[in-house]
């Protein structure tokens, strides 16, 4: 809704606009309306939020200029910043808000606007939720611009388009999509456009928050939109035909359509040798297992099937388990329930006191609770193997989720032992196989099946015979090299 | 009443679905008690003969895969048939449909009863395995035909584990003598038809077309499923033979079930409690399958095709199913002779419909594009 | 999409289940709440009845004691026992039943075999012992002397299993049962002899029809480990021309006749001389082969002697009976086949091939 500029308001405006302009900005403290003078001919009032914008700037790019000036237009006196016209009212307000200097031509009886946003910002820094050994160290910010370079540096191709929207009815929030022309699916692209524009809400303050509004299933714990705050992530995303999604003001973006492999796969994994790689790829999704079924997996052994222990090995859980108040179950729901109070805990803490937390939770799991008789030894060695297993799954969301799953898994268990735990597995299976992101099956490409991208899926295979897009993406150029187009 | 679009479809699947789905509906609960009805090592000949055999029917389908008759669904079969003919068969297809979930539910849940837990009230076994086959079904034809996949990628491996029995010591090839059939009986009869009913279940897929891409390159996905289930069969009675001889092995009830549990790891033993369990997914894809295929034909003979499918219709013939498997095992399946007539049963009508169903369709078919 | 609303029904439904139906759960098998058996010993009890033991508890680091009552029923044992023991006592983790000589004399141990085979909990893997002498006697002795006494027996018996080491012939109930049930095949098992202080393994005992018909020993032993059992092994001592031949392999041909009226049997051996300590000087090849010769020649006369006694107790171990199955042609039935094993001709012929003892070793014989 672009307002067309109307000259018959030329006239009254100058000092309406101004008026109407004073209490808009009544109450606001920080709200400034300076009239400067020119040197010989008329005042130019100036209007803008002191918090909002660079002072600095403003003296260089404003300030300075208009002193020097003799009598020119105000618009060519300011050479060293874009000067944009104003529209209506609303649009002069929506500029203040978004760090604009607003100022009144009184020559051409128009308002001018001049964008000396603060650059309020932290340096690039290296991501602190996906470290990488080797691979590029930079992470996104919370400047949507700035995140917006780092991606048109690593794709500096007129393709790469991206398109911006406004959400959230008091946050105001710039939401930019990014995609791949003409590589990339177009039904992603409209889908994306039209669940971002039938986004209701008052604020977003992270990605997440419109990930929440623009995904297919809302009752699932799994996500359906990769959050990253690494831009090589995000340009190989793009590179393979998917899209990504920025958000102001929040240093995570989103990827999308992704599947579930995806939330176990790391972007360095392309990084290194594709032995080495495949084979780290194997143990994470190995321990991914563990992580989700050992703990109910000793519940059903030591509830139900007892024989199904080797003999040496039954002594030790003899041993360990005679002396326990508590039924398998009950230690088992107890340890995941402390552990994930240590896990929390260890996050909110300030980093000084974390060190006292380790102590402390080293010694409660580990010893106090074998030797106080809540847990058994064994139970306590799985644990830590199965806490450790969970921190492999790269994406941190889904290591929150899994504990869930985890103990959905234990209660079935310690029901229904061994064929309880594959009930359970065969629920999440069928649910994540139900699931879609971005309208494409969560479970590609397994089911559907895509035999051709199992090269790049439990294992991570040479990038050399990569020679082709995911398939299941169905972008429209299938080939990755050059020459066969 | 909400309705539910389980019969929706957004894509068709394409061949390979074909084989996992030809060869997951051959492996049901007739594979765990294939050896007994088999016995003698030169039945091996039968799984080969009765292998192709269904290799020819699974032929005859293809063509009625790629008719016209068959993408068009519920009004292909109107076109062909005409209205009263297809509720006729509706209603035909409906019990046998409930007759082979019954079976085969209650076959499973013998064998989770007589090995995992022998104390436990049949009862809630059924009811476990039927709430999470609700589950799976409740996601629509699509899905669930689409859950094959991951049914066979969780099924198939377990059959790599008998492998190591044709190397044990005591595992002598002689054990597989005679290599022809020396004498013939009834009971040899019995197995021929045996193994026929066990490779019928992809005769249901012929009411699925619609979902399932009829493109002419399916014939090989066919037969490549049909050979990979040969395969399994004869790699496990061939394992089974070697593992009793024939003459123990006839005294056995669950062959495979008891040969899971002589395989020993150092770190587990009793895997047969982890093959049991894996193969749940086999029988809840199966279940689910059929319950759709159930919920279904019951719309067809109440008239239902017009309006939507419910909830409360899916709800209502997963009921139906509940408490016909329940009273099936009160009254039949816990007697010795019960279960036989039970199982007879089974193996008569999975045979007949494995030989109609193709030949039917088949004929209708080139008579409808005659005329 | 899923019915997410009607699984509250679903809900109703299972509770209302759950009210009509009994309780799922009969049986506890909680780990820290059972005793589970190891090993059952059977013996014969008076009047008929059947005496069984076992330790309890058992695989638990408390005072051990040894229970043993007399009872008509095996299952009743496992019954009676939890009258009198606290904790449950479970039959999963059985490794191995110990079967007194008596009463495999006596026959009617399939049925007790039997009795283990159709529940469900045990494996097929439990090792089947026949017992010379009092084994009670011997647990009971022990029990102050070595911990875990069941443990270590049961290990034993898994390590000589294991690849097929040619000391002993160790068979579980699967093997057993499965020559039991095929024509052809005759079931044996180990036999161990127990007093006080010791417990060893003596041979192998042979069955026909259920009875326990005749033990195998010492050179016998090791012959029949040689021709079917495991084909290797560890060591073959000969004494009476003080040597030890060591890690022979065995390689088995048998060949029947067309009407089954003789069987020619070879043996090729492949080993190693490690042990001489007789007077001639096998360095020279001339006396090597002629030791070996007469080697050859006693072993034999050894296994002729074996086989004559198993034809006469018409108890076939060796499996040579399978040898008349033929691919395509139909088999034989057991009786007939009885009829011509007992009157069977066998020819024996033994081929040795040994590694001589020279590497490292010293040529005693050399200064001579």
């Amino acid at each position: 809704m672009v307002e067309k500029y109307d000259p018959q308001m030329k006239n009254h405006q100058m000092s309406a606009w101004l008026d109407e302009l004073k209490q808009k900005l009544n109450h606001m403290d920080d709200a400034e309306i300076v009239e400067h003078r020119m040197g010989t001919s008329a005042s130019v009032y100036l209007v803008y939020i002191k918090t909002l914008i660079d002072p600095e700037r403003l003296n260089e790019t404003i300030i300075q200029p208009l002193d020097r000036s003799a009598g020119d237009s105000l618009s060519s006196c300011i050479t060293n910043a874009k000067v944009s016209d104003v529209i209506s009212i609303d649009d002069a307000e929506q500029k203040i808000m978004q760090g604009f200097v607003l100022l009144n031509d009184s020559v051409n009886d128009q308002w001018l606007g001049v964008q000396l946003e603060n650059p309020l910002g932290r340096a690039v820094e290296p991501s602190q939720t996906e470290t990488v050994i080797y691979g590029a160290k930079d992470s996104f910010s919370e400047q949507i611009d700035k995140n917006i370079t780092m991606l048109r540096r690593r794709l500096p191709i007129s393709t790469l388009k991206t398109e911006s929207f406004t959400i959230g009815s008091l946050s105001k929030t710039k939401v930019v999509l990014l995609y791949i022309d003409g590589l990339i699916n177009p039904e992603f692209v409209s889908l994306a456009r039209k669940k971002i524009n039938s986004v209701d809400f008052d604020q977003f303050l992270d990605s997440s928050q419109l990930a929440a509004f623009i995904e297919d299933h809302n009752h699932t714990v799994f996500p359906q939109f990769l959050q990253t705050d690494r831009p090589d992530a995000c340009a190989y995303a793009l590179g393979e035909g998917k899209l990504t999604l920025l958000v102001s003001n929040s240093p995570f973006a989103l990827i999308a359509p992704i599947t579930f492999f995806h939330l176990i796969q790391s972007p360095e994994d392309y990084f290194l040798r594709w032995p080495v790689a495949s084979f780290l790829r194997l143990i994470r999704y190995g321990s991914f297992v563990v992580s989700l079924t050992m703990i109910p997996f000793y519940v059903a052994l030591t509830t139900f099937h007892y024989q199904m222990v080797p003999l040496p090995l039954l002594y030790v859980l003899l041993e360990s388990r005679s002396k326990l108040p508590f039924t398998p179950f009950a230690e088992g729901f107890f340890m995941i329930i402390t552990l994930e109070i240590i896990k929390e805990a260890s996050l909110r803490m300030p980093t000084k006191t974390s060190q006292t937390l380790g102590v402390i939770g080293g010694i409660v799991i580990g010893q106090a609770a074998v030797e106080a008789g809540f847990a058994s030894k064994v139970l306590i060695v799985l644990m830590g193997i199965s806490a450790i297993a969970f921190f492999l799954v790269p994406n941190y969301q889904v290591t929150k989720s899994m504990v869930l799953l985890q103990i959905l898994l234990l209660i079935l268990a310690s029901f229904l032992g061994l064929p309880g735990i594959v009930i359970g597995l065969i629920g999440i299976l069928a649910h994540l196989h139900a699931l879609t992101s971005l309208g494409q099956p969560y479970l590609a490409p397994i089911a559907p099946f895509y035999g051709k991208d199992w090269n790049d899926l439990f294992i991570r295979g040479p990038l050399i015979w990569m020679k082709t897009r995911p398939k299941y993406l169905k972008p429209l150029r299938k080939w990755r090299q050059e020459m066969k187009k | 009443m909400k309705s539910l679009s389980l019969y929706n479809r957004t894509s068709t699947l394409g061949g390979i679905y074909f084989l996992f789905l030809v060869n997951r509906m051959q492996m049901h609960y007739f594979i765990l008690i294939m050896p007994v009805y088999l016995v003698h090592s030169y039945m091996v000949w039968a799984i080969v003969v009765m292998g192709l055999l269904s290799q020819l029917n699974l032929m005859m389908m293809s063509k009625w895969f790629t008719s016209s008759y068959a993408a068009k669904g519920y009004q292909g079969f109107l076109q062909l048939f005409g209205k009263r003919a297809v509720q006729i068969f509706a209603i035909l297809g409906f019990l046998i449909i409930l007759l082979k979930i019954s079976i085969v539910t209650l076959g499973y849940v013998e064998m989770l009863h007589s090995f995992i837990f022998p104390s436990m009230d049949k009862k809630w076994l059924i009811l476990m395995i039927l709430l999470i086959s609700l589950f799976v079904a409740s996601h629509g034809m699509e899905n669930t035909l689409r859950f094959v996949v991951i049914a066979f990628l969780c099924g198939a491996w377990i059959v790599v584990l008998f492998i190591p029995f044709f190397f044990q010591a005591d595992a002598s090839y002689r054990d597989l003598y005679p290599l022809i059939p020396t004498e013939w009986s009834g009971q040899s009869w019995q197995g021929l038809w045996f193994i026929w009913s066990a490779f019928s279940g992809p005769v249901y897929l012929a009411f699925m077309v619609p979902w399932l891409s009829s493109n002419k390159k399916i014939s090989k996905y066919l037969v490549i499923g049909n050979m990979l289930s040969i395969m399994e069969y004869i790699l496990l009675f061939v394992a089974s033979v070697l593992f009793y001889g024939s003459h123990y092995l006839r005294k056995i009830d669950f062959p495979i079930g008891y040969m899971g549990s002589y395989i020993q790891t150092s770190g587990l033993e009793r895997i047969d409690y982890i093959l049991i369990s894996f193969h749940m997914f086999n029988y809840v894809f199966d279940i689910s399958i059929l319950l759709l295929c159930f919920y279904g034909a019951g719309r067809i003979f109440m008239r239902k095709m017009k309006e939507r499918s419910t909830r409360i219709g899916l709800l209502s013939s997963w009921f139906v199913i509940l408490i016909s498997i329940i009273l099936m095992d009160q009254w039949l399946w816990q007697t010795v002779p019960g279960q036989k007539m039970l199982l007879n049963l089974q193996i008569w009508i999975g045979a007949c419909i494995y030989l109609l169903i193709p030949t039917i369709l088949f004929t209708a078919v080139k008579r409808k594009e005659s005329m | 999409m899923v019915p997410y609303k009607h699984y509250g029904l679903l809900a109703i439904v299972g509770l209302m289940w759950m009210a009509g139906c009994s309780s799922p759960y009969v049986e506890n098998n909680k780990i820290e709440e059972i005793a589970p058996v190891v090993f059952w010993s059977i013996d014969k009890g008076t009047e008929g009845k059947l005496k069984i033991s076992t330790l309890v508890p058992p695989l638990i680091q408390e005072k051990k004691r040894l229970l043993s009552k007399e009872v008509d029923l095996l299952k009743q044992g496992g019954q009676e026992f939890n009258l009198i023991y606290y904790r449950e006592l479970k039959q999963g983790q059985l490794r191995m039943l110990l079967i007194n000589e008596e009463l495999a004399k006596k026959g009617g141990i399939e049925k007790l075999i039997n009795t283990i085979l159709v529940d469900p909990d045990i494996s097929m893997r439990v090792y089947l012992l026949i017992v010379r002498g009092d084994f009670d006697e011997y647990i009971k002795n022990q029990l102050t002397k070595q911990e875990n006494q069941d443990y270590f027996l049961y290990r034993m018996l898994k390590h000589y299993e294991e690849h097929n080491q040619g000391e002993m012939s160790i068979v579980n109930i699967h093997k057993f049962m499965k020559k039991v049930y095929s024509p052809f095949k005759d079931p044996i098992l180990p036999v161990f002899h127990s007093d006080k202080n010791n417990f060893n393994y003596v041979g192998t005992a042979l069955f026909q029809n259920d009875k326990e018909v005749m033990v195998i020993q010492d050179v016998d032993d090791n012959i029949f480990q040689l021709l079917d059992n495991d084909h290797f092994l560890k060591v073959l001592a000969i004494p009476k021309f003080s040597i030890s031949l060591g890690r022979i392999r065995s390689n088995v041909r048998m060949k029947l006749s067309r009407d089954y009226s003789s069987l020619s049997l070879h043996v090729g051996l492949k080993g190693r001389i490690e042990e001489y300590q007789g007077e001639s000087n096998i360095q020279s090849e001339e006396l090597l082969q002629h030791l070996i010769h007469e080697i050859e020649v006693y072993l034999e006369e050894q296994t002729s002697d074996l086989l004559k006694r198993m034809q006469r107790l018409k108890v076939d171990p060796l499996e040579v009976g399978t040898h008349s199955l033929k691919a395509f042609s139909k088999e034989i039935t057991d009786e007939q086949w009885m009829k011509h094993w007992e009157n069977m001709k066998i020819n024996v012929d033994y081929d040795i091939k040994v590694h001589p003892l020279i590497n490292g070793a010293v040529d005693v014989f050399q200064n001579k």
